[in-house]
């Protein structure tokens, strides 16, 4: 194996799926062959026929549907204000100087540490859900997007400007279109945070959503409905993910080798 | 009559982390005629982008001014097309709407953009290649971009800073020859930096040779090679039809008259440089 060759397509499916049936194996060996407690570490069947119960007796969807809607509120609200910050810091000094202490400061304040004051400020509602994501992805969204445009190639911005560009139009013309692929990547980065931080929102003071059912299964002790509940988000998170990656790849096809 | 005045220009740049200043570029004066090639030749390091980047605008001289038409230069501007060694095409824009770019600035309306974008990609011999991303472009196809980029804003005066020094030697040629090709049949005035001497005298009607660190301008000399002329006789065919006449003759085929060897036929004036550059730069 030579460093850095790519591998076919069939190869690289082959390979990623692989993983995924070495891990169920080992999973399935390990609970039903006995060496471990089932209190501890559901089988794969019982996870299966939790899952089943919890969609069609206890209307679990609509616990998946509440939290992938939060999680997309939290993390549009987060890109919103965070995109045209990021690119403001990044293209113009001042306001870097201005914003990037701060911020610097504020990405080390853990977000679920916000938990008991966003309570008290925001109730246990919504509101409370959104704005622990926010917290959680907006300071760090903001510096990468500020460090991705602060580092546009220098040499681009030197061309546009021999070609008759103007101060105004090199943001816009250069430093926006070559930064946008690295931005968009960064967005999808920050959207699998926004998973962790609504499930974290879900399991203190939540009466729905995915993160609810499991802080309710862990009461019952019921291993396979929690295990059932992580794969729901691993999956979701895999699918938005791999949409998020078709997406950025139709949108920046000069990005790619 | 001097487009281009460069009057005891020099940059020193300040020192980093304490460290004693960088001279740069020691006082140089330099008159660019219209329609001069001109070569400024000298080794790495001499201070010759620097001057390329006052020139330009990108840089400010730390003494002395430079003049374009009368005019102080004080910024980068379109009048002043430039051409860098590294490829500085803009990797999200394809060909066509790489050399658009000054165009659209100059808020000409699209169809006067792409009619002129058409005529530039056929000069450098790129049809066919219009809506290729930069990233699926050879080097030399890359440069033949940045230099129709420029052209098409028909700047007063064209700079190119090493601009075939990262290609083969094979490719570099055929660039050589479409530049002048372009040169004799638009007229163009060009300041060319280079560290080759043979590119130098191949290229240049005038080379203005550099002193190793800190630069200046140690001599300079008219160059009057015989296969110039030659050249020139090629002149009237390639200006009859600005795209037909570059299309035939320029590269990818590739078959000019024009020799390629460029010291060999005029010895006397490469040996002339050659002394220049080697010799001693303390006495000028
Ligand atoms: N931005 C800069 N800061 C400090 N020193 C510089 C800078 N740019 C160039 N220099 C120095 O100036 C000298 C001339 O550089 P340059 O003009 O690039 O040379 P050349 O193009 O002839 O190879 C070099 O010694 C280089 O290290
Ligand atoms: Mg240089």
């Amino acid at each position: 194996m030579r460093p850095l060759v790519p591998v076919s397509t069939a190869t690289k499916v082959l390979l990623g799926v692989g993983f995924f049936v070495v891990f169920f194996a080992a999973w399935t060996a390990a609970t039903l062959g006995g060496y471990v407690n089932r209190t501890f570490l559901a089988d794969p069947l019982t996870m299966a026929v939790a899952g089943w119960r919890l969609l069609s007796v206890h209307g679990f969807a609509r616990d998946i549907g509440v939290t992938i809607w939060r999680v997309f509120g939290g993390f549009a609200l987060a890109a919103i204000v965070g995109v045209p910050l990021g690119i403001a810091m990044g293209a113009w000094k001042p306001i870097e100087a201005f914003f990037e202490p701060f911020i610097s400061f504020a990405r080390y304040l853990p977000a679920s540490g916000f938990i008991p004051l966003l309570i008290l400020w925001a109730g246990i509602g919504e509101a409370e859900k959104l704005l622990l994501i926010f917290i959680g992805s907006f300071f760090q969204l903001v510096l990468m997007v500020a460090v991705t445009v602060g580092s546009t190639r220098r040499d681009l911005v030197e061309a546009a400007y021999t070609l008759g560009a103007r101060a105004s139009g090199i943001v816009g013309r250069v430093l926006l279109p070559s930064s946008a692929p690295t931005i968009a990547e960064t967005l999808r980065l920050v959207l699998g945070w926004a998973w962790t931080y609504v499930i974290v929102a879900e399991l203190i003071g939540a009466s729905s959503g995915i993160g609810h059912m499991i802080t309710d299964s862990q009461a019952l002790l019921d291993t396979g409905q929690i295990i059932f509940g992580i794969v729901v988000i691993g999956v979701i998170g895999l699918v938005s993910d791999y949409l998020f990656k078709t997406l950025n790849q139709r949108l920046f096809p000069w990005s790619l080798a | 009559m001097s487009r281009l005045v460069l009057d005891e220009v020099s940059r020193t740049f300040p020192g980093v982390r304490g460290g004693p200043p960088t001279r740069a570029l020691e006082p140089t004066s330099l008159a660019v005629a219209d329609n001069d090639f001109i070569c400024l030749l000298g080794p790495s390091g001499c201070g010759k982008s620097t001057l390329l980047r006052i020139v330009a605008g990108l840089d400010r001289p730390t003494t002395g001014r430079v003049t374009l038409d009368g005019a102080p230069v004080t910024a980068p501007g379109a009048d002043r097309g430039m051409v860098f060694q590294s490829y500085t095409l803009f990797p999200w824009l394809t060909v066509e709407q790489n050399i658009r770019f000054g165009l659209r600035e100059q808020g000409l309306s699209t169809a006067e953009q792409t009619r002129i974008a058409a005529h530039y990609i056929a000069r450098v011999g790129l049809e066919g290649f219009e809506r290729h991303y930069p990233k699926m472009l050879s080097g030399g196809m890359q440069q033949r971009t940045a230099l129709a980029r420029a052209l098409a804003n028909d700047p007063k005066i064209l700079l190119l800073d090493e601009p075939f020094g990262a290609l083969d030697n094979q490719t570099r040629s055929l660039m050589q020859e479409l530049l002048l090709g372009i040169w004799e049949s638009d007229r163009k005035t060009v300041l060319f930096v280079t560290h080759d001497i043979d590119e130098a005298i191949f290229m240049a009607n005038r080379v203005a040779v550099m002193t190793a660190r800190p630069g200046r301008i140690k001599r300079e000399l008219v160059i009057d090679l015989p296969q110039r002329a030659s050249s020139r006789a090629h002149g009237p065919r390639q200006r009859t039809g600005p795209a037909s006449g570059a299309r035939r003759s320029g590269p990818p085929n590739g078959t000019s008259a024009r020799p390629r060897s460029s010291t060999a036929g005029a010895p006397a004036a490469g040996a002339a440089v050659e002394a220049e550059v080697a010799g001693p730069s303390s006495n000028s």
